[in-house]
């Protein structure tokens, strides 16, 4: 059975027809050639599907694409205005708070939410936030430090 | 010596790709018709095939093929040792083999017609314990694993895939110096290596009657010549197009489902992507081996160690086809010497066949095993014989001149200043802050790699270079450090150095990512190729009567005549050099009495390194490898039950989050001699083998428990608490 569902992706909007089961990571990656969300573990632990529904967090491999119609969806191709990099991403870059990328997406997507909520958490809250954010390569100390630079630097 | 661009805190220039979703990883290749593969696995640990009806499969609206062994040439694959066949012919030996493949048009299609494939299957008597399996009349895997070809000739029992030694000395007599011997027996987990890409990969036959190979491999070359093997076609007509590496930490090294996306690309006609999911990573990647490690030691009354034997079993699982070297062994076996002197040193590594998944090359291989085994195993000596665990390794380290248990001689020891600087950083001596918490030293020491690497560089009309690499890019930032170097050479500023990837077309050979020689043998490969092109320009520089600084005046100059400046250099490293790379490292726990929950309150990392040509991704190596390795001691395992893993998926192998890191502090001691470009030296594998025995020291020291087994759970402190006493 397949639907046809209406969606804003980045602020452009989408109609697909899509099978009922599919998820809204495969739509966004398959459907809509996103490819910047990335499937991970594919059971919503590890964080690098993130995207943002309304500016929610949700872990699209384990959302239906179904549930996003009428709705609006950030992923981290969205993140960047006018080809400039957003702050979380550029201190990303600058304070080495990714190694070979693969999580970085749902990383940073999850950086942006929590800075739109709380624009300078304390450590222990950057950890409470971003613990469903797996990265393997880093040992985590600089995507701490990446965004509490990011923060910093919105205060300055 | 000062430089300019080497040595400085230069942000990764590639990541605005990774941080803007634009890197193209192999799971996001897409090309025209591209259809998608998916495998079907056994749901047994040893049994006989009986039947395979695929018909309901290929009736499947969207299904393009079905495949199973009998479309396939019967042959056997593997990375040292071709003993796994692509897909299960009459036989599976563990659950999660592969039976038969599916291309259809989409990835539910074809995960939908897995399902409508029908096995048949008899049982047969399996094995899985490690002590069981080499057993007189335990269950054979392999009926005559002799005959396969890369098959080392030993064979004690047909369950042995190889056996590994080392020896210094003569270990009978050491013992007979002895005044007191220790033996002690420990064990460790199934781990996989935890990377968050899948493996993946993309083959598509081009017009020309190419092979097209994207994957998520970190040694394209050899991937080249396995799959040249596995597809019976002339190396030339396959061409391996680099993508980035979505981590691979040992494990991106083999072909994986490679040979099927070929089968299934030839049976449709179309390209085929395949690409695992974690819980297929879970039952059928190429995981950290489990292993069960003893080690006696003969000690004399003052502390000094004259004997030692250590005997490493590792369970590989069903097949040996996923480890590179030529002994099919686990190089880190070696490790059973520590980082002390032992004059007289008998090691015996040995990997065996179980019904289970296929163990494969991890971080340090077989490192964290026995280091975990001989830095618990000094501890528990020093205890035994009234030392402090620091005194007792002061008194046998290394020093300048002594030979590791490979017979290889060392230079420029740094153990003992790097033994000082961790205990002194971690405030050793001083009281610990209260009662339930300890603290635990452990050491290590990892070589510098070797390998065989290219770089081409090339001057523009701009006056820029362009640096040619075939190294994939698995997350380390070797590009920049690359890049680093050769703009340090020629004297330019790093915007004026590019980066070219190359593929397999473009060099002979090249030994790709891996065992901590990148730095090493693409830097040295890049320097020299750097120096090569320097001389030129300076050369046509002085004819043309310009400055040397004006490169875009000589590219301008030769170009009008036709040429092109151009420098290659393949380095090639054959054997380690005499210096080595040594790590310290201290925790310092809490012990919940209650619960036997351990907190890391601190944890400090000393290294005795080279010259860092990049101190963020330096430090990135660092402290990545040491999470890993938290995570190795406290929580990470792959749990079984009758050759099935009960924790498929990645939620349940409980990888560190961010709540986990501990405040670190890292130590860095500088005193650059290294085989590297200008003076480097290795610490891609340096911060992860030493954490687990630090951490376990620490929570004897904290409570009194002696945790032998990996992973260090509050299950196992708790119960360890309630012993009584002897």
């Amino acid at each position: 059975m397949t639907r046809v569902i209406r969606l804003s992706v980045n602020g452009t909007a989408h109609e697909v027809d899509v099978p009922t089961y599919r998820t809204l990571l495969d739509c966004l990656r398959n459907d809509l050639g996103l490819t910047g969300s990335k499937e991970g573990c594919g059971v919503g632990v590890c964080g690098a599907c993130t995207v943002l529904v309304d500016g929610k967090m949700i872990s699209s491999c384990i959302a239906l694409a179904v549930f996003a119609d009428g709705h609006e969806v950030t992923t981290v191709e969205g993140l960047a205005e006018d080809e400039r990099l957003h702050p979380v991403q550029q201190a990303f870059v600058d304070a080495g708070g990714f190694q070979c990328g693969i999580c970085t997406p749902g990383q940073v997507v999850s950086a942006k939410a929590l800075l739109d909520e709380n624009p300078h958490p304390s450590d222990d809250e950057i950890r409470e936030w971003m613990a469903g954010n797996l990265c393997r390569c880093t040992g985590y100390y600089k995507i701490l430090e990446s965004i509490r630079t990011a923060a910093d630097r919105s205060r300055a | 010596m000062a430089h300019r661009i080497v040595g400085q805190p230069i942000a990764r220039l590639d990541g605005i790709d990774k941080v803007s979703g634009a890197a193209r990883y192999s799971a996001d290749v897409t090309l025209p018709r591209l259809c998608w593969g998916k495998a079907l696995r056994s749901p047994l640990p040893h049994a006989r095939i009986v039947r395979i009806d695929t018909s309901k499969a290929r009736a499947l609206d969207g299904v393009l093929a079905v495949l199973t062994a009998q479309d396939l040439p019967d042959l056997l694959v593997g990375r040292r040792m071709f003993d796994m066949p692509v897909l299960a012919r009459d036989r599976v030996r563990f659950i999660g083999e592969r039976v038969a493949v599916v291309a259809a048009v989409d990835p539910d299609v074809a995960e939908g017609a897995l399902g409508l494939i029908d096995v048949e299957y008899e049982d047969l008597p399996a094995v899985f314990d490690l002590s069981d399996a080499i057993e007189a009349g335990a269950p054979v895997v392999h009926d005559n694993p002799g005959a396969y070809e890369g098959a080392p000739a030993e064979r004690p029992h047909p369950n042995v895939q190889s056996v590994l030694r080392f020896k210094l000395g003569d270990v009978e007599a050491g013992f007979r110096e002895a005044d007191r011997v220790f033996e002690h027996t420990f064990t460790t987990q199934l781990a996989h290596q935890g990377y968050l890409e899948p493996h993946a990969g993309v083959v598509a036959l081009d017009e020309g009657g190419r092979v097209q190979v994207w994957a998520s491999n970190k040694m394209p070359f050899r991937l080249k010549e396995l799959l040249a093997l596995a597809l019976r076609l002339p190396p030339e007509r396959i061409r391996v197009n680099l993508t980035p590496i979505g981590g691979d930490f040992g494990g991106k090294g083999s072909i994986m489902d490679l040979p099927l996306a070929y089968h299934l690309a030839r049976a449709t006609g179309r390209p085929v992507k395949m690409v695992m999911r974690y819980t297929e990573e879970l039952m059928a990647g190429n995981p950290r081996h489990p292993s069960i490690v003893t080690f006696r030691t003969g000690v004399t009354k003052d502390g000094r160690i004259v004997a030692r034997r250590v005997k490493a079993l590792f369970n590989s699982g069903a097949y040996a086809a996923f480890k590179p070297a030529p002994s099919v062994n686990l190089g880190g076996t070696s490790m059973g010497a520590g980082v002390y002197r032992i004059p007289n040193l008998f090691i015996e590594g040995m990997c065996v066949y179980t019904n289970s998944i296929p163990c494969g090359h991890a971080r340090s291989p077989g490192e964290p095993q026995v280091v975990f085994a001989g830095e618990s195993h000094m501890d528990m000596i020093a205890r035994e014989i009234g030392l402090d665990p620091a005194e007792f390794r002061r008194r046998n380290l290394l020093v300048d001149g002594d030979h590791l248990a490979n017979g290889h001689h060392l230079e420029h020891v740094r153990a003992a200043e790097t033994l000082e600087a961790a205990l002194k950083a971690s405030h050793w001596d001083e009281p610990k802050p209260g009662p339930w918490i300890g603290r635990g030293v452990a050491m290590t020491h990892r070589h510098i790699g070797v390998g065989f690497t290219n770089a081409r560089v090339r001057l523009t009309e701009k006056g820029h270079v362009i640096l040619m690499t075939a190294l994939p890019d698995t997350g380390t930032g070797a590009p920049l450090v690359l890049r680093q170097i050769v703009a340090e050479v020629l004297g330019l500023s790093l915007d004026e150095v590019e980066i070219e990837l190359a593929n397999t077309d473009d060099f002979e050979t090249d030994s790709g990512v891996g065992g901590s020689r990148v730095t090493h043998t693409g830097g040295r490969a890049a320097y020299h190729a750097a120096e090569t092109l320097k001389e030129q320009i300076d050369a046509e520089a002085k004819k043309l009567g310009i400055p040397v600084t004006s490169l875009a005046g000589v590219a301008q100059a030769v170009a009008r005549e036709g040429r092109t400046l151009e420098a290659s250099h393949f380095y090639d490293a054959k054997s380690h050099a005499a210096v080595t790379s040594f790590t310290a490292q201290v925790a310092e726990v809490a012990v919940d009495p209650q619960t036997g929950q351990v907190t890391v309150r601190r944890f400090t990392t000393a290294h005795d390194v080279g010259t860092i040509i990049n101190p963020i991704g330096h430090q990135g190596q660092i402290e990545g490898g040491l999470i890993q390795g938290l995570g190795y001691a406290l929580m990470e395992e792959m749990q079984t039950e009758d050759g099935r893993i009960s924790t498929v998926s990645l939620g349940d192998v409980k990888l560190p989050t961010i709540l986990d890191i501990p405040p670190l502090t890292t130590v860095l001691l500088h005193d650059p001699v290294g085989p590297g470009p200008f003076n480097a030296k290795a610490i891609g594998e340096g911060s992860i083998s030493a954490v687990a025995p630090a951490i376990a020291n620490a929570v004897a020291d904290a409570c009194g428990a002696r945790i032998r087994d990996l992973p260090i759970t509050a299950e196992k402190v708790y119960a360890a608490l309630r012993e009584p006493r002897s």
